[in-house]
């Protein structure tokens, strides 16, 4: 390209038109299909609304449900054994004790958190002593408010919104009393994100 | 080449013509020197660093053989490599030992150019991508202590995931796109990232990266690999503790080139400050160095400003990495708050820092010009005080007898460890043997270059007007000389 071509603008006719004709054929071969939905994981971003399935293999119900107790539940459940190892996978169901509600006979007398601790994310559980009646994680010392699921002590509490709330799963019951997980959004404004928290 | 081509086989004339016909190839475009004298390895620190980055895809790929990347299984095919598979100790501690030698080799290679202003004439696109080529290796690296999904890494893991996810509005999504969302995600990503990905990026860097002028110095090269060996078998790497949920970790810290990055970390700030800016405060000042020095000499003498930001960096470096590493030892506090480094205190440490190293880079400065000023002084009313160790060709034949035996017989010790089931014994043996060569290797090396040193003839009557030019010219010792401290100048 001759210096004469140059239009005042710093580009030629000619030079504007070869953009032109790069551009077009780039956005011809690029079909207008989300490559990036390539990355997550599916088995844990597509979900549905599934029966909650205590250890025992039986759907818990909200009749017959103990209150001031905790179980640990695997959601999203898949027929891999070695995936529904996963800690991320790992919930704690927990009815309230009487004092918070959990005599209620609806969901809101139910709780499911991410039993993943969101320090260094090592498994929590639920006590149930007189007393306690709070999470608490074995490595680190954090624990868990059972109605909220927000650190209140540990190196989790030390730690800024989000990250010191657990992610958490809302119910459905049916007429029955059988409980349901409404599928979550992971999102720190929704149900939280595993390992990371939410917004309470 | 020492060996004679006047008569040539079949196998020779092949290897002349592959020679010939690489002519054709990138690689004549590559200045390849094998040193025929001892250089300093300061200069081609980069070419060890390469090295050290193709031993490690060896070891690595054979390691593949055996370790599977999944959750539940990751630390139980490493403790398999580790204490069952014949020579599995040996292939892994060579990969985890080799990867120290690598950063610290780029980092050893890094400072040496940037103190010895070798980013300035046209080098600037070799420095960027240098230094890119330095993030990726420790990220490499820390991918790399990952997958073996022991405490440690999972609290490396932990760490990863939580700095990404404290990267503003994005940080969650990068963190689930990037590694997933759960352990079994994590371990399989990681692994993925560190045996293709990360060396792919690696290797795509070198292409720019490596200069036109290469040194492939035997000694040295062999030197270093049996060092990697003599750590394996002194300091051979644990497997760490299986990661189980539920079962508190003891105390872990990361990798020494890590730590430093940790220290800041425990200070309990805010975890993008600490945890992403700083670092990438630091990796953008080196990166932009070879733009802001406007010093028009090369040596850290004259460049006191960037030698003394250099030294700066350097003591915050060795005292945060210190610091990373240290844990109050005691046990009557509880292990958080024993973790806990008080920002206040590290943070002065840090800024008192500055003046004391620009105050140790006047004072470095100006005796080193001192001492030049001395030597010149020296030089001119003295002779040379350096006196050069002169073996004569017997005794060099004697030295390379001694040290041909002397490897046999660690052979034959490294064997029997072998057989002994002294696997790091052996591994150290192996080392030692490696070093052994090298030596072996730069006497060889001393005794053709003293051969070819021909007893000068007598010198002839020649034309009067050739013998006046010649008369101008130096002693041919002191020509010599500087002809064959050439090749130490440009290499990389």
């Amino acid at each position: 390209m001759s210096e004469q071509e140059k239009g005042p603008g710093g580009m030629s006719r000619r030079d504007f038109l070869k953009l032109l004709g790069a551009a077009g054929t780039s956005m011809a071969f690029a079909p207008f299909v989300p490559w990036g939905k390539f990355m997550p994981n599916p088995s844990s971003v597509t979900l549905s609304k599934v029966p909650v399935i205590l250890p025992d293999g039986t759907q818990a119900n909200l009749n017959t449900y103990p209150i001031n107790h905790a179980e640990v539940i695997t959601y999203p459940e898949t027929a891999d054994e070695v995936l529904n190892e996963e800690a991320f996978r790992k919930w704690q169901f927990i009815r309230l004790p009487e004092k918070f509600g959990g005599g209620r006979k609806d969901v809101s007398s139910f709780r499911a958190y991410s039993m993943v601790c969101l320090h260094l994310w090592c498994l929590w559980k639920y006590w149930p002593d007189e007393g306690r009646m709070r999470g608490e994680c074995p490595c680190h010392g954090s624990m868990y408010d059972v109605k909220t699921g927000t650190a209140f002590i540990g190196p989790a509490s030390v730690q800024a919104a989000p990250s010191n709330t657990l992610a958490q799963l809302n119910f459905e019951a049916d007429s029955d009393g059988f409980m349901f997980i409404s599928p979550p959004t992971w999102g720190v404004n929704d149900n939280g994100v595993v390992g990371y928290g939410r917004f309470a | 080449m020492a060996v004679s081509l006047e008569r040539q086989n079949g196998l020779l004339t092949f290897f002349t013509w592959i020679w010939n016909e690489l002519d054709r190839t990138i690689f004549t475009a590559i200045k390849f020197s094998f040193p025929s004298r001892f250089v300093s390895p300061f200069g081609f620190l980069g070419m060890l660093t390469f090295i050290m980055f193709v031993t490690l895809g060896l070891t690595g790929a054979l390691l593949m053989f055996y370790y599977e990347p999944i959750m539940t299984r990751s630390w139980d095919s490493v403790a398999f490599i580790n204490d069952s598979v014949p020579f599995g100790f040996h292939i892994r501690n060579l990969h985890y030992h080799g990867s120290n030698a690598m950063v610290m080799l780029a980092i050893l290679h890094m400072y040496y150019q940037y103190f010895s202003g070798r980013y300035k004439i046209r080098n600037e696109i070799l420095w960027v991508t240098g230094v890119i080529l330095g993030t990726v290796t420790i990220l490499e690296a820390f991918t790399g202590y990952d997958v073996i999904f022991s405490e440690r890494a999972e609290l490396a893991i932990s760490i990863a995931a939580s700095l990404t996810n404290s990267i503003p509005v994005a940080g969650p999504m990068i963190r689930e796109l990037a590694f997933g969302a759960g352990f079994h995600d994590f371990v399989l990503r990681f692994y993925a990232q560190h045996v293709f990905i990360l060396p792919l990026v690696m290797l795509g860097l070198m292409a720019v990266h490596f200069p036109r002028f290469l040194v492939f110095d035997v000694p040295m090269v062999m030197a270093i690999c049996g060092a990697m060996c003599l750590a394996g078998g002194v300091f051979p790497v644990d497997l760490g503790f299986k990661f189980e949920p539920t079962v508190p970790p003891g105390i872990t810290v990361p990798e020494w080139y890590l730590t430093g990055l940790y220290a800041f970390l425990r200070t309990q700030y805010d975890k993008f400050l600490t945890g992403v800016l700083w670092p990438a405060l630091f990796i953008l000042a080196l990166l932009v160095t070879p733009f802001i020095d406007r010093y028009k000499k090369f040596s850290w003498k004259d460049r006191p400003w960037i030698t003394a930001i250099g030294i700066t960096g350097i003591s915050q470096i060795l005292v945060t990495t210190y610091w990373g590493f240290y844990i109050p030892p005691d046990t009557t506090i509880p292990l958080v708050e024993r973790l806990v480094i008080d920002p206040i205190y590290l943070y002065t440490v840090m800024l008192l820092l500055v003046p004391l190293s620009f105050g140790f880079t006047l004072m470095m400065i100006h005796l080193a010009k001192d001492a030049e000023r001395k030597a010149k002084l020296a030089k001119e009313s003295a002779p040379r005080k350096v006196s050069p160790i002169n073996l004569s060709i017997k005794w060099t034949n004697w030295l390379l007898v001694a040290l041909l035996a002397f490897q046999v017989f660690l052979n034959i010790a490294a064997y029997n460890a072998f057989l002994s089931g002294m696997n790091n014994v052996n591994l150290w043996l192996t080392g030692v043997i490696l070093i052994t060569f090298a030596g072996f290797f730069h006497l060889y090396r001393y005794g053709m270059a003293q051969s070819k040193q021909i007893p000068k003839p007598p010198s002839f009557s020649t034309t009067k007007a050739v013998e006046s030019t010649q008369k101008s010219l130096p002693p041919t010792n002191e020509s010599e000389e500087s002809t064959s401290e050439k090749p130490s100048r440009q290499e990389h």
